[in-house]
């Protein structure tokens, strides 16, 4: 065997070697995908969610990482087959040369030195190995005694029997596991059911998923559809054609049911109705009308249950307010005009509005009633607007004592023959009879104020005195007239004295009035008869903490003014003048010295503090028990159901929200007609299950207001107990 | 104790006198009576009359109060008649507080109340921070507390770090305190609430002191 046909050979088994590592490699790599995808597979079946099919976002990564997979093996397999090279290969069939034992190793000297004389022609010592009639003899007699094609085969055995039944096996799994999904019966089927122990279910149904929600308003609302994706509640317009449609196998049972109180299941099930969903494309299709009221469609498939909450409302009437007349009137004639305004609305679209006038005629049994009609004016579906005319009023053709009612209607598109409008409320002017001129009614307007003199002392004391010197010639009556007059202005202006000296000693403004002895209350002064004079109780040595003597000495001199103007007044009611003066001037003399007194700036007076020990020791009125909690009163039966369902509500939050927020849905739309407050709190509970928040404080809050329960906020100073 | 002796005590409460003399502003601490019968209802069980009295130095009747406080601002100079009753008020075991209201020792209360003492009652001398006046119901490890009119340095700028006193029989006969209590305990006791350690504490040991000592 010549070198060139030695080396060609042990080149070939080089080659069938590397592709062995390749072959491995890539078996390898399949079994650990296969693998990953058979455990995803029956995590996902045991869970009862719908396995991987081929298509869609899933199939694309899942081929996406069984490629990342097989590049890395094939990566790690060119890795490994640069070590194998001619000499390394040599070696290899060395090895199996199970007759030289020990091994020779003149094959891989042989091969070495050939590979380096190819490399080096120069090299010398590689040349004699190579060269080497010995060397060639023994190499070529291993070639010839080593069963080489057999030991590949050996090897590629070895190697890649294993990953090749994985692969297959996990390759079944998948294949049988394909054909139990795609076959309800047979085999196929007999293998589902005893997978899943459901000997009802065929197949294992995908629960309900996403659906598509479509709103066809009526007709006369001349509307677009309206499209929702995935949502729970949707509202609509009464008649309005709702239809749910959705993806897979066609739902088992569909019920619409009227939202209203569950209690009385006879009722219960007479608002129940079943629906009958079709086939659609590749999935299905529900149809059903909206109400005036709240209605709720369950849909029911593999087990599993969804709802969907239609808020059925009616189309209201038009709201008509009349603006212009603001009021009733009569009128005098039946002569000029009366401009005539009212504003009309509507929730959908206004079609037609005008006014109406009803004219009653006649008088005592005899009357007549005619209807006129005016300002009319259609409506382009416009929701809102406002209709004028101008009232002829001698148009009507009026008498006296006529009555015109005015009132404004408007009506909105919807077509039924029995439709309401809706009417503003009504005005009535009456033309006057001649009878009614003499009728006069006027208001008597409030007096003005009179205005007030202001008096002195010295002023009065002149009056006295003019009038002293006229008494001879007066008569007693007017004497007592014109002194009676006097002593009032007299008492006014005592009082003004009084209220200076009641307030300088207490801040009371007014302290002319009861007093009596002990009862606490002591200004320092006292009445007597009338008159005032120092309180007895101050007469000792020993003041009180606050005590006003010094002001009470003070005001002295005001004080005896204000016992010579009593003196002085009664003298003057008396009619004697001349008793009065000497009073007067007393009086006077003592304003005078109170005008002249030294003033003394003293400070602030402090607070007279009275401390109360009983209190300081906490040993006051209390006696020391708290307050009993009082028990709630029941709820209402409807109300103790809502709560009950709100409870249930709660308690699924934890396990399935999902039938949480159906029952909560329900909850809010019951609520909504009789308790929009709980109908309110309902939903922001839902609204917290939306943003997947916590819904405990929503919770509470619903229950408080289905109780009626009133909590305070907690104030600033108090222990801050929770709300 | 009989049953007539204990009824006898039981009716006679404490009463917070403030001793009134010719010269000078007495007055000058209206809110402090108040205070100090705040502090000695809420503090103690002792009976105290919800309101106090300002009793003339001058007149016998202050032998019926077994405390007197005395302050101000001006000069103080005893009448012979004040200073004949003072000096019988003490013999008898009263207790004479005497407070400087300026806390000043340059000033003119504490010159010359200091020199009325002195002539009535004797020379003051220093209080040890032991005595068992700051131990007789609260206790104040380092003697008299100090007042926020020192710390913040008015009047004399100084912080006294005890109080003086005139001793009889081992008793304190006149005690006299340049630390300004009369400023620091003016106030109204509904605003105790806003101190967090209430500073008329002092206040209580001091009648606790004058009642059973």
């Amino acid at each position: 065997m010549n070198d060139t046909r030695l080396l060609s050979r042990v080149a070939g088994v080089r080659r069938a070697l590397t592709r062995l590592v390749y072959a491995r490699a890539m078996l390898v790599a399949g079994s650990v995908a296969l693998s990953a995808w058979l455990v995803v597979d029956g995590v996902r079946l045991a869970r009862g969610s719908a396995p991987f099919t081929g298509g869609g976002s899933v199939g694309v990564v899942a081929g996406s990482a069984l490629l990342a997979v097989l590049l890395a093996a094939w990566l790690r397999a060119r890795r490994r087959t640069r070590d194998i090279n001619d000499v390394r290969t040599a070696l290899w069939i060395e090895e199996r040369d199970t007759d030289a034992r020990p091994a020779s190793f003149a094959l891989v000297t042989l091969v070495e030195a050939l590979v380096a004389r190819r490399a080096f022609a120069a090299d010398l010592s590689a040349r004699a190995i190579a060269e080497s009639p010995l060397l060639q003899a023994s190499a070529s007699a291993v070639l010839a005694r080593t069963d080489v094609p057999g030991a590949l085969r050996r090897s590629a055995k070895n190697q890649l029997l294993g990953p090749a039944l994985f692969v297959a096996g996990a390759l079944s799994v998948l294949v049988v596991g394909a054909l139990v999904r795609s076959g309800p019966s047979g085999i196929a089927g007999s293998v589902s059911r005893a997978v899943t122990g459901d000997s009802a279910m065929a197949a294992p149904i995908p629960p309900l998923g996403a659906w598509q929600v479509r709103i066809d308003a009526p007709a006369y609302m001349r509307r677009a559809p309206q499209q929702f994706g995935d949502v729970q509640n949707v509202g609509a317009v009464s008649g309005s054609t709702v239809q749910l449609r959705g993806t897979g196998p066609i739902p088992e049972q569909v019920t619409a049911r009227l939202v209203g109180d569950a209690a009385d299941t006879l009722a219960a099930a007479r608002r129940e109705r079943v629906l009958v969903p079709t086939a659609s494309g590749d999935g299905w299709q529900v149809r059903t009308i909206a109400t005036d009221g709240p209605v709720t469609i369950q849909l029911s498939r593999g087990g599993r249950a969804r709802l969907l909450v239609i808020e059925g409302r009616a189309d209201s009437i038009p709201a008509v307010s009349l603006l212009q007349p603001a009021r009733d009137s009569v009128f005098r004639a039946p002569e000029g005009s009366l401009a005539l305004v009212a504003s009309v609305r509507d929730d959908i679209g206004l079609a037609t509005a005008r006014f109406e006038l009803i004219v009653s005629s006649g008088e005592g049994e005899r009357f007549t009633a005619r209807t006129v009609a005016m300002g009319a004016r259609r409506f382009a579906d416009d929701r809102a607007g406002t209709i004028r005319a101008t009232m002829d009023i001698a148009a009507l053709e009026l008498v006296a004592g006529d009555i015109v009612h005015l009132r404004a209607i408007a009506r909105d598109a919807h077509p039924a023959s029995n439709r309401e409008y809706g009417s503003s409320e009504t005005r009535s002017f009456r033309i006057a009879r001649v009878a009614e001129y003499d009728s006069v009614a006027v208001e008597p307007a409030p007096p003005p104020e009179v205005d007030k003199s202001l008096l002195s002392q010295r002023m009065l004391l002149m009056l006295t005195e003019k009038l002293e010197k006229q008494r001879p010639s007066l008569e007693r009556k007017t004497l007592m007239s014109e002194s009676i007059k006097i002593a009032r202005d007299q008492a006014r202006l005592r009082q003004a004295v009084g209220a200076i000296v009641f307030q300088r000693l207490s801040g009371d403004v007014s302290g002319e009035h009861a007093h009596s002895v002990g009862d606490g209350h002591d200004h320092g002064v006292e009445q007597q008869q009338g008159k005032l004079a120092l309180s007895g109780s101050n007469a000792g040595g020993v003041l009180e903490e606050g005590d006003d003597s010094p002001v009470i000495a003070i005001n002295q001199p005001l004080l005896e003014a204000y016992n010579a103007m009593w003196d002085a007044g009664r003298e003057l009611e008396q009619g004697s003048p001349t008793s009065a003066i000497p009073h007067m001037r007393l009086a006077l003399a003592a304003i005078e010295r109170a005008r002249s007194a030294e003033r003394l700036y003293l400070r602030g007076r402090p607070p007279t503090v009275i401390i109360d020990i009983a209190k300081v020791r906490l040993a006051g009125k209390d006696s020391g028990t708290t307050n009993t909690r009082r028990e709630r009163d029941a709820l209402p039966p409807r109300e103790a159901r809502r709560a009950a369902r709100l409870v249930v509500a709660a308690q699924l939050v934890t396990g399935d929200v999902s039938a949480a927020r159906d029952t909560l849905a329900v909850l809010r739309v019951e609520a909504l007609g009789d308790s929009p407050a709980f109908a309110a709190a309902v939903g922001a509970v839902l609204d917290a299950l939306g943003r997947n928040g916590d819904a405990t404080e929503a919770f509470v809050r619903a229950r408080r207001v289905l109780g009626g329960v009133v909590r305070t906020d907690a104030s600033a100073w108090s222990r801050g107990v929770p709300r | 104790m009989s049953d007539s002796m204990k009824d006898a005590v039981a009716v006679e409460p404490f009463v917070f006198a403030t001793a009134q003399y010719e010269s000078g502003d007495w007055d000058s601490a209206p809110m402090l009576p108040a205070n100090v019968i705040d502090s000695v209802a809420r503090y103690t069980s002792l009976p105290v009359r919800p309101q106090g009295v300002s009793v003339p130095l001058s007149s016998e009747a202050v032998f019926a109060y077994p405390l007197l406080f005395l302050t101000g601002h001006l000069p103080v100079r005893f009448t012979t008649r004040e200073a004949d009753v003072l000096r019988r008020y003490l013999v008898r075991g009263g207790l004479l507080f005497v407070d400087d209201h300026n806390h000043d020792v340059d000033g003119a209360f504490h010159k010359t109340v200091r020199e009325e003492i002195r002539r009535v009652a004797g020379p003051l001398v220093p209080l040890p921070n032991t005595h068992e006046l700051y131990r007789s119901f609260f206790v104040f490890e380092n003697g008299p507390p100090t007042t926020s009119h020192e710390m913040n340095g008015w009047g004399d700028n100084l912080v006294h770090e005890q109080l003086d006193a005139v001793l009889r029989n081992g008793r304190i006969s006149v005690l006299y305190s340049s630390k300004d209590y009369s400023s620091e305990w003016s106030f109204h006791p509904d605003n105790k609430r806003f101190l967090s350690v209430d500073n008329t504490k002092f206040a209580v040991n001091l009648v606790v002191y004058a009642l059973t000592r």
